[in-house]
């Protein structure tokens, strides 16, 4: 029978397990400079910024696993997209892993509240928060490529709805297959925008054979 | 029988899981399983009889997702009305004799509503109420919201449920393993909202396995006066073979589920993975069981989005000062719905200690109920604590309580009949806390017994409204001592007999007793202090008091409110250190600004370390040091050494000589690339904690502002991002713009009615996403044609010079220093290079 369920997993705890990777956070920042240019001022910002998200963040993954079958060199997936680099991406698999990662509604609201007020916290919060769901889907794949290796199987790189060709629309069908909302609070606007705003959706092929290793 | 006579005497059993078993017939993935009622009626019956079969006396309808979002209104009403044709025939067809009913089942509609996502509150009501009319025309016999992860979505289904039908109410909340809602509610905070609502019965369902929900099962056995329901899921799916299994088996989750029926559980049935054997073995091993009455919790409680603050022995402080009654600089906000300086003042109300604040934005020249409405939305969009509404307009406090998003107190009704019809049909409908003022037609009585007798009619009327004792909280007014001096002792008089003889709690403004006194806040202090000893459940005060900081902390210490004196030894310092009357409300929030706009957060730039000014000959060096404060971003030392200048300088010699010069460094810096975005904004906020003394002064003086010009800023409709945006709304501020921000997601003539009213000359419009564009191209559109004299600005992370051409903007900003730029060209300001 064909696997049909949405997973859930929890990351608690996440923290010690991925630490912060500072250098990211300053790029997502905007910080263009090196490390050492972070003035005094800023990084005291920023470590009163990891203080007060030290609970903020849940950290979730929802995800489904499925077949794919592969007619004449193209895939068939259960998205309203025929997207050239998708396919590519996936070469050689044989099952999909479409998932959902989020790391909580709290982070909004703690950028909300601060970009009235002190809009450089605002946007560190906004850096941190992306920083923390990159991890977070690095540990999850990573957990799927160790789970998948003990069955033989390897995994493509993850790839998400508005890269290369792959149109954002997409992001319906993701939401469809996984429901998001339900299973760990994710929703999808009118313009594909996802709250929490530190979501990410991908997907990623296993395979025997998969032409793209994950890194 | 109705169900609720029925669940009077018996445990209540509901089924168990749909989904899976709709998966397992071959159910699709992303397949809507609602659209099976029609083509697949004999599967939903199958299982609907098997449930019946296995002793449920509650069977949902097929309709978890059956609204009006996901379909046509006609294949809505279809598929409707086929549920429940299918559960009634599944019910005709079962032979259990228990007694059976039909639950339209009502889930999330699966929108995030505003502030964080993008849909409407009403809207949403609209689409639960369509759902609920035409499952109520079927003839089901209550209505069953469940899964719900939100606790704004959850009052919006339920408002429809009530405001569509006469059936019960049941509501189910979904709990992640921290005890809470997805947007943070816990299980005290969602019983005072939904009982305050009259749901019929209240509990959690979905998401964990029996055990994991035992403390949420705890909370509301706890503060519930209705049935509490149950409805865990089979414990957690696993993979095993390429199959879905659920690791809690019939007979623990039968075992686990004993056990909470025995502590109070009254109605009970299973979720994701529970199977009719499931329900069999639930009812099987419980059928026997006594149920445990239901019994009403005398908690006096009101609640935000998160938390519930019941009031008891520790007393509960109410924030005044929302309030604009005396204040010039907040009426002046009021005016220029300047939203940014009322949310400052709760951040600090908030910082210092309050647990509630109170909302006064009444003003005769503004619409109140609008203002009130907007207010309360945006005070809930960043701080979680619990409001008290503070209006004597019965049109705005409506309007406020139906947005607002919890249990609210409702400030308030007295002694007067007219006032008591207007506002008490409001909290049968919402719910809330009603403070009652011990006053009536007659005005306020000068003794205790006859405010007593007051308080006695009002919980006598109140009670005709189906509102309990414990929903009122008295306040036996606080008057002037300077003006009568046995004035106090009747306030107290009265106080202690309502609290101890009615058994009510109480409030009080405080303030008002020291009015025309010098050295006040001892006074104050002091009356507060012998009020709590009197039985003050709570006071309407200033939290930037450090006397009644002071006062507070050391009744709850002297009490046994406070184990070890904990809460005494780590708070009291900061008060005890203030020798004088009021703390400043430095640090934290400074009052003003508002976020900026932006063209492309993460688009930073490159650079080295901040510039420097140097500290030309002849400046002092509070002016020398002020640069500094601005370009490093200090922002305490930048106030500082304003209101230092202040006492020698002309406001506007300090703008124009310190502060813009500072910001032109930065400016540069940026251009240049050797300062970058979090530098930018760091000066950006320390100017305006100067900007902040400037207008203190400038307000205090009445003297005019001077201002480069309008500029209207929005994110375009669709689009919730806005960092950008108020990045750029800051640096325009700083550069001496009157910036009129309409916020995101603004539609179209929104802007353009905004444009024209203030004939502005300049148009900011930010857009994130591609999908936005569109929306941004149709603003311009309109602009072009009903304000043509306004100059459009367009930037965002989407957006490049050729898009910008595209659309017809009149500019392109790569990010807010060129936006500046460009708007000092066209106001015709000199460009500083």
């Amino acid at each position: 029978m064909m696997e049909n369920t949405v997973f859930v997993r929890n990351y608690a705890g996440a923290e010690e397990l991925y630490p912060v990777n500072e250098r990211e956070v300053w790029r997502y920042s905007g910080f263009r400079g090196t490390q050492d240019q972070v003035d005094g001022e800023l990084r005291k910002v920023f470590v009163q910024v990891q203080e007060e998200l030290k609970d903020a963040f849940s950290y979730k993954v929802c995800f489904r696993r499925m077949p794919v079958a592969w007619e004449e060199g193209i895939a068939k997936l259960p998205f309203g997209s025929d997207s050239r680099d998708l396919r590519r991406c996936l070469e050689g698999s044989s099952e999909i892993v479409i998932f959902a990662a989020t790391v909580g509604l709290a982070v909004d609201r703690y950028i909300a509240k601060y970009q009235k007020f002190q809009p450089t916290k605002a946007l560190l919060m906004q850096a941190y928060g992306a920083e923390r769901v990159e991890r977070l889907c690095e540990l999850f794949c990573g957990e799927i490529r160790r789970e998948a290796a003990e069955e033989g199987l390897k995994c493509t790189p993850r790839y998400s709805p508005g890269f290369g060709d792959l149109p954002l629309t997409v992001q319906r069908d993701v939401f469809r297959l996984l429901e998001c909302d339900r299973k760990i609070g994710i929703s999808l606007n009118e313009s594909l925008l996802m709250t929490p705003s530190k979501s990410v959706t991908a997907v990623f092929g296993l395979g025997k054979d998969v032409k793209r290793g994950q890194l | 029988m109705n169900v609720l006579e029925y669940l009077r005497d018996n445990l209540v059993y509901l089924d168990g899981g749909m989904g899976t078993l709709l998966q397992k017939r071959g159910l699709l993935p992303g397949e809507l399983p609602e659209r099976w009622n029609v083509s697949h009626p004999e599967v939903i019956v199958e299982i609907q009889k098997a449930y019946f079969d296995a002793g449920s006396n509650i069977v949902c309808t097929n309709t978890f997702g059956a609204n009006s979002l996901k379909f046509e209104r006609d294949e809505l009403e279809t598929l409707i009305r086929a549920a429940v044709e299918n559960a009634r025939r599944a019910k005709e067809a079962s032979a259990g004799c228990q007694e059976k009913f039909i639950a339209l089942d009502i889930g999330p509609m699966g929108k995030l509503l505003k502030p964080y996502g993008d849909f409407d509150f009403e809207d949403a009501v609209k689409v639960y109420a369509e759902t609920v009319r035409i499952g109520a025309s079927c003839g089901v016999d209550l209505i069953f919201i469940e899964t719900m992860n939100d606790s704004y979505d959850t009052k919006a289904a339920l408002l429809a449920a009530k405001e569509n039908c006469d059936l019960p109410v049941f509501v189910s909340n979904a709990y992640g393993e921290d005890g809470k809602l997805m947007t943070g509610a816990d299980p005290a905070a969602m019983t005072a909202m939904l009982e305050g609502m009259h749901a019929d019965a209240i509990g959690a369902n979905c998401s964990l396995g029996p055990k994991q929900l035992s403390a949420v099962v705890e909370e509301y056995l706890k503060y519930a006066s209705v049935p509490v329901l149950l409805k865990p899921n089979a414990g957690l799916p696993r993979s095993e073979d390429g199959r879905t299994v659920y690791d809690v088996l019939p007979e623990e989750f039968s075992e686990d589920m004993e056990e909470y029926i025995r502590r109070g559980v009254r109605i009970a049935g299973g979720c994701c993975g529970t199977t009719p054997e499931y329900v069999a073995a639930l009812t099987e091993r419980t059928r026997g069981l006594q149920p445990r009455e239901v019994t009403g919790k005398n908690f006096t409680v009101i609640s935000s989005y998160t938390h519930a603050v019941t009031f008891q022995d520790s007393p509960v402080l109410i924030g005044e000062r929302i309030n604009p009654t005396g204040k010039k600089r907040f009426k002046e906000a009021l005016r220029n719905r300047d939203i940014g300086y009322i949310l400052g003042e709760g951040l600090t109300q908030q910082e210092k200690g309050a647990h509630v604040l109170d909302v006064n934005v009444g003003l005769p020249e503004i619409d109140e109920a609008e203002m009130l409405e907007t207010v309360c939305s945006e005070l809930q969009a960043i701080i979680d604590l619990p409001l008290q509404i503070d209006t004597t307009n019965v049109n705005a406090m409506e309007r406020a309580l139906r947005r607002y998003n919890g249990k609210a107190m409702i400030n308030s009704v007295n002694g007067k009949e007219e006032v008591m019809r207007e506002i008490f049909p409001l909290v049968q409908k919402y719910g809330g806390l009603v403070v009652c003022l011990t006053l009536d037609e007659e005005g306020i009585p000068d003794s205790a017994e006859r405010r007593v007798e007051i308080a006695r009619k009002i919980i006598r009327t109140a009670a005709e409204y189906g509102i309990e004792k414990k929903d009122l909280i008295f306040d036996t007014l606080a008057m002037t001592v300077s003006a009568d001096n046995r004035a106090a002792l009747a306030t107290l008089q009265a106080l202690r007999a309502i609290r101890h003889d009615l058994g009510c709690h109480t409030s009080l403004g405080v303030s008002n007793v020291s009015f025309g006194l010098p050295s006040r806040e001892i006074i104050t202090a002091s009356f507060f202090t012998l009020a709590l000893e009197n039985g003050l459940s709570a006071a309407i005060m200033n939290p930037n008091s450090a006397e009644m900081m002071k006062s507070y902390y050391a009744f709850r210490a002297l009490h046994g409110l406070d184990e070890n004196c904990a809460d005494y030894i780590e708070n009291i310092e900061r008060y005890a250190a203030v020798s004088g009357m009021a703390v400043q409300p430095g640090g934290g929030f400074g009052q003003s600004g508002t976020g900026g706009s932006q063209t492309g957060v993460g688009a930073g730039q490159p650079a080295g370390g901040p510039g420097q000014t140097g500290s030309g000959p002849g400046q002092t060096a509070a002016q020398s040091g002020l640069q500094r404060a601005i370009v490093k971003g200090l922002r305490e030392q930048a106030a500082e050494l304003t209101a230092q200048l202040l006492e020698t300088e002309e406001p506007l010699d300090i703008v124009n000589t310190q502060i813009i010069p500072a910001l032109d460094v930065v400016g540069q810096g940026f251009e240049k690339k050797t300062m970058y975005l979090p530098q930018l904004l760091m000066s950006a906020e320390a100017s305006q904690c100067a900007f902040e003394q400037i207008k203190k002064r400038m307000s205090r003086d009445s003297s005019e502002q001077v201002s480069r010009g309008k500029f209207v800023i929005a994110t375009v409709q669709g689009d919730i991002h806005d960092i950008g945006k108020n990045i750029v709304k800051l640096i325009l501020e700083n550069y001496g713009f009157d910036v009129c921000d309409l916020g995101r997601d603004v539609p179209p003539e929104k802007v353009v009615e905004a444009v024209t009213e203030q004939r502005a000359p300049l148009v900011g419009l930010s857009a994130l996403m591609t999908t936005t564009v569109p929306a941004m191209e149709t603003t311009i559109r309109l602009l072009k044609e009903k304000a043509p004299w306004a100059k459009t600005v367009v930037g965002g992370a989407v957006l490049t010079q050729e898009y910008a051409d595209k659309i017809g903007a009149d500019y392109y900003a790569k990010d807010a220093m060129a936006t500046v730029r460009y708007a000092m060209r066209v106001t015709g300001g000199e460009e500083e290079t």
